[in-house]
């Protein structure tokens, strides 16, 4: 591989190959003749609202040389767009991606092609990724083709070598798509991947296609590829087994923003992010003695068009935080945040003050809290039931310092020497750095010196 | 215990193809008794589908039952008899195609698909699709009906559901568009449900919102459920008893507890040590060797001794069938695999075969050439 015609800036390993501040990318409907439209039945018939979609706000981390950064969420929660913002495949609306020392938001045309010869992606689905009418080997070495490496010749000793690494015969060279299985068909994927020799892959959802037993093969021939060609992977999943397999720290996304970044052990053994304990929670165990799931999340995912304010996973956290001024105890302050959410959700049907208060309050909040509540209760017995979520998402929910403010904070972890961002206010006693210093951005970041107390 | 609920005895579903008959469904067996979660797992084509599928009559050309016996609350769905050419013939007290349309499916034995976009019409409001189920299955007038239809989806967890009555299928999330499936599924109390893959599709989150969703519910309608799927940790969570398939065969059945801690035939040990476990580091998977054979040509002999790692000569000669193999007094735990003692051909005195899936045209990865 010395014939090759670019310079390369060369990084260390354990030094970051990508550095992604701020990054944000936003959808917006108002495009074209029809853009943002919407028919009503009432006069005048045609409105435009024009929306955005705040897919990607305000993201920042740090890959380093020869890691694997494994990257989880619920679906819609932005991991793909993420990605191909990343890899400039979609071009993002503010902030930056600096890929070995470049920024690769603010090049295009001719560079920027040439610079996709170190970045590569694999897609979530075997068979729409290959082109059925081509036949594996001319499939393999399109993007050398495309990069000017090597010659007609060259190219396919190439092919046939990594068709081999990646655990296929050499001989199937001929073959076409479709005369393999899913698993073949990612090997391929893989091997298309390899050959113009990159330093970043980007996997989204690589193996989550797979039966499990292929999945083992296919997660074990990914890392031995990493050690022999040290690769760095960015690997985008929604199964935490498989990003606890594979991955060295692990990034946790919600709507749009990322919530929790650690290192591996420390992110599954001390999760700090009520989000991610709930995913942890969620999480089947293939033991028909561990008791099954708990803590379950209620409700779904908002919409990202109109994001809640402050922290994004404010709406369904189980742990929300008492504004100020109420001085509830635990007990009736959860009542009052399920009996909140309830009425937002329509979750009962009867009217009778007394029915509710027995379902919700077994604590009943006395003071100011008490004559609020007593107040909704009012308006849902005469079925006024807007009145009722109004007043309580106004006094209670919106009053959290959960919604008031965004949180950042960096702890100081239990497990390994990493950095531990979490992004939620229940941790800004612990923690060590907060706000845009907690942002993985801060310019030559050493080791964060131990201040307050651990819990 | 008493009769089952319904009774599958050496089922047969053949697909006649231009290459040959592939052999999807091969000679299964098993019982589903009132109130119980039963669990099929498998990979994918291990005939898993369309075992349900046969179970509704569902099978279409090219493909058709050619054996068995289906038997559902003392009522045959499917039976055959020799005719007076020697040929098999459907039996006189098989339910006719319009019993099974009007009695059977969807009030009796309803079905959960895997896919909820493409189980509900996107043309039709999901409330107008749920109560024109329940008036015809119910004999319901249309207010009645769409009362009810209301009630079920605030059952099944919808927020607010006077005002989703109203709204498209693409209006609701992945999840939700499940929970209406389900809703669907209970609205006319059937004794059985079918539940193909239901949460396959669905994050992790929704998925236990899912399963504690059905839990509940079961225990207040007291609903048998087959439950379709090739998730262990599924099965681990809401199954009572395991069938677990390979190839068209089931290869192992025994209660949850036992599949998972005392686990009898490799398959299914194999299954159960390829999966990353989310509550421990595991540095290197064990995965099965090489990839499912095709129905249409099965390997001879014992179906998995071309992936077996215990795999010996005998194997490849002998076709184990199941033998239950729990001890005296114990629930049954029956397993179809010759390396037992019970089935006396011999394991112990025959020779390993090298396991034909680690050469060759195989997944596994080779250890060839070095260097870029």
């Amino acid at each position: 591989m010395s014939g090759r015609d670019r310079e390369r800036g060369e990084v260390d390993e354990g030094e970051s190959l990508l550095e992604v501040r701020n990054l944000c990318k936003y959808f917006d409907n108002d495009g074209g003749l029809f853009g943002g439209m919407t028919l009503d039945r009432e006069f005048p018939f045609v409105s435009r609202n024009p929306s955005t979609v705040r897919a990607v706000e305000d993201v920042s981390f740090d890959i380093k040389k020869g890691e694997t950064l494994g990257l989880v969420g619920e679906s819609g929660c932005g991991k793909s767009t993420l990605a191909r913002t990343v890899l400039r495949l979609l071009d993002p609306t503010s902030g930056s991606v600096d890929f070995k020392g470049e920024d690769l938001a603010t090049i295009s045309g001719e560079p920027l092609r040439r610079k996709r010869q170190d970045m590569q992606m694999i897609f979530q689905d075997p068979q729409s990724s290959l082109d059925p009418r081509m036949k594996v080997g001319p499939i393999v070495e399109e993007p050398m083709r495309a990069h000017g490496m090597l010659d007609e010749e060259g190219r396919e000793a190439r092919a046939k070598e990594l068709l081999e690494k990646v655990g296929l015969d050499p001989q199937h060279y001929n073959r076409y798509p479709h005369a393999f299985s899913g698993g073949q068909r990612q090997r391929v994927n893989l091997a298309r991947a390899l050959s113009v020799n990159p330093d970043f892959i980007v996997c989204d959802e690589p193996v989550s296609a797979l039966d499990v037993s292929i999945q083992a093969q296919v997660l074990n021939t990914m890392q031995d590829l990493q050690d022999e060609f040290d690769l760095t992977y960015l690997f985008i999943a929604h199964d935490l087994s498989v990003i606890r397999h594979i991955s060295d720290r692990v990034a946790v996304m919600y709507l749009g923003q990322m919530v929790e970044l650690a290192d591996k052990e420390e992110l599954f053994e001390n999760p700090q992010h009520p989000y991610t304990q709930a995913l942890l929670d969620a999480i089947p165990v293939p033991d028909p003695r561990s008791g099954g799931r708990t803590n379950l999340l209620t409700g779904d995912v908002p919409s990202p068009i109109d994001p809640p304010s402050g922290c994004r996973f404010r709406t369904r956290c189980p742990v929300l935080i008492q504004p100020d001024e109420f001085d509830m105890s635990d007990g009736e302050w959860s009542a009052v945040v399920e009996f909140q959410r309830a009425v937002k959700r329509r979750e009962f049907e009867t009217t009778n003050r007394r029915e509710v208060r027995q379902q919700y309050f077994e604590e009943a909040p006395t003071g100011d809290a008490g004559t609020l509540i007593d107040d909704a209760l009012s308006h849902i017995s005469d079925e006024e039931w807007a009145e009722a979520e109004a007043l309580l998402t106004e006094s209670f929910a919106d009053a959290s310092v959960c919604a008031t403010d965004e949180p950042a904070y960096e702890v100081s972890p239990n497990l390994g020497d990493g950095r531990h961002y979490a992004a939620c206010h229940r941790v800004r006693d612990a923690a060590v750095a907060s706000g845009a210093a907690a942002d993985l951005d801060a310019p030559g970041s050493g080791p964060v010196e131990e201040l307050g107390a651990d819990d | 215990m008493s009769e089952p609920l319904l009774s599958v005895d050496n089922l047969k579903t053949q697909f006649f193809t231009e290459d040959g008959t592939v052999r999807a469904v091969d000679g299964i067996s098993f019982d589903v008794y009132e109130g119980e979660i039963v669990g099929l797992v498998g990979e994918s084509g291990a005939g898993k589908s369309v075992a349900t599928s046969s179970i509704l009559r569902l099978v279409d050309s090219p493909g058709e039952i050619v054996g068995g016996e289906i038997t559902f609350k003392g009522e045959t769905i499917f039976g055959l008899e020799e005719g007076d050419d020697g040929e098999p013939r459907p039996r006189d007290d098989m339910l006719s195609e319009k019993e099974m349309r009007r009695r059977i499916r969807g009030r009796e034995i309803a079905i959960i698909f895997q896919d909820p976009m493409e189980s509900l019409n996107p043309v039709f409001t999901v409330g107008g699709q749920l109560r024109e189920f329940i008036e015809i299955n119910r004999d319901l007038s249309g207010e009645e009906a769409e009362e009810e239809a209301i009630d079920m989806l605030r059952e099944v967890g919808i927020p607010a559901p006077e005002s989703r009555y109203d709204e498209y299928p693409h209006q609701f999330s992945g999840g939700m568009r499940q929970r209406v499936l389900i809703a669907m599924a209970l609205a006319c109390q059937p004794d059985l449900i079918i539940a193909d893959e239901p949460t396959t599709a669905l994050d992790v989150t929704v998925e236990g919102q899912i399963l504690e969703m059905v839990t509940e519910l079961q225990e207040k309608y007291d609903t048998s459920f087959i439950w379709v799927t090739h998730d262990m940790s599924v099965v681990a969570e809401i199954c009572d008893r395991v069938n677990v398939m390979y190839l068209g065969e089931i290869i192992e059945h025994a209660e949850v507890d036992d599949l998972f801690y005392e686990t009898k035939h490799p398959y299914t040990q194999a299954l159960l040590d390829s999966m990353p476990r989310p509550d421990k580091t595991v540095h290197e998977l064990d995965p099965i060797k090489g990839v499912m054979p095709e129905a249409i040509d099965p390997p001879s002999g014992c179906r998995f001794h071309s992936r077996c790692p215990h795999a010996r000569e005998v194997c490849r000669e002998v076709h184990p069938e199941q033998r239950d193999l729990a001890d005296e007094g114990e629930p049954t735990h029956s397993a179809a695999c010759v390396m037992y003692d019970a089935f006396e051909v011999g394991y112990e005195e025959s020779r390993p075969i090298e396991t034909e899936a680690t050469g060759g045209f195989s997944a596994g990865l080779t250890e060839t050439g070095d260097g870029e």
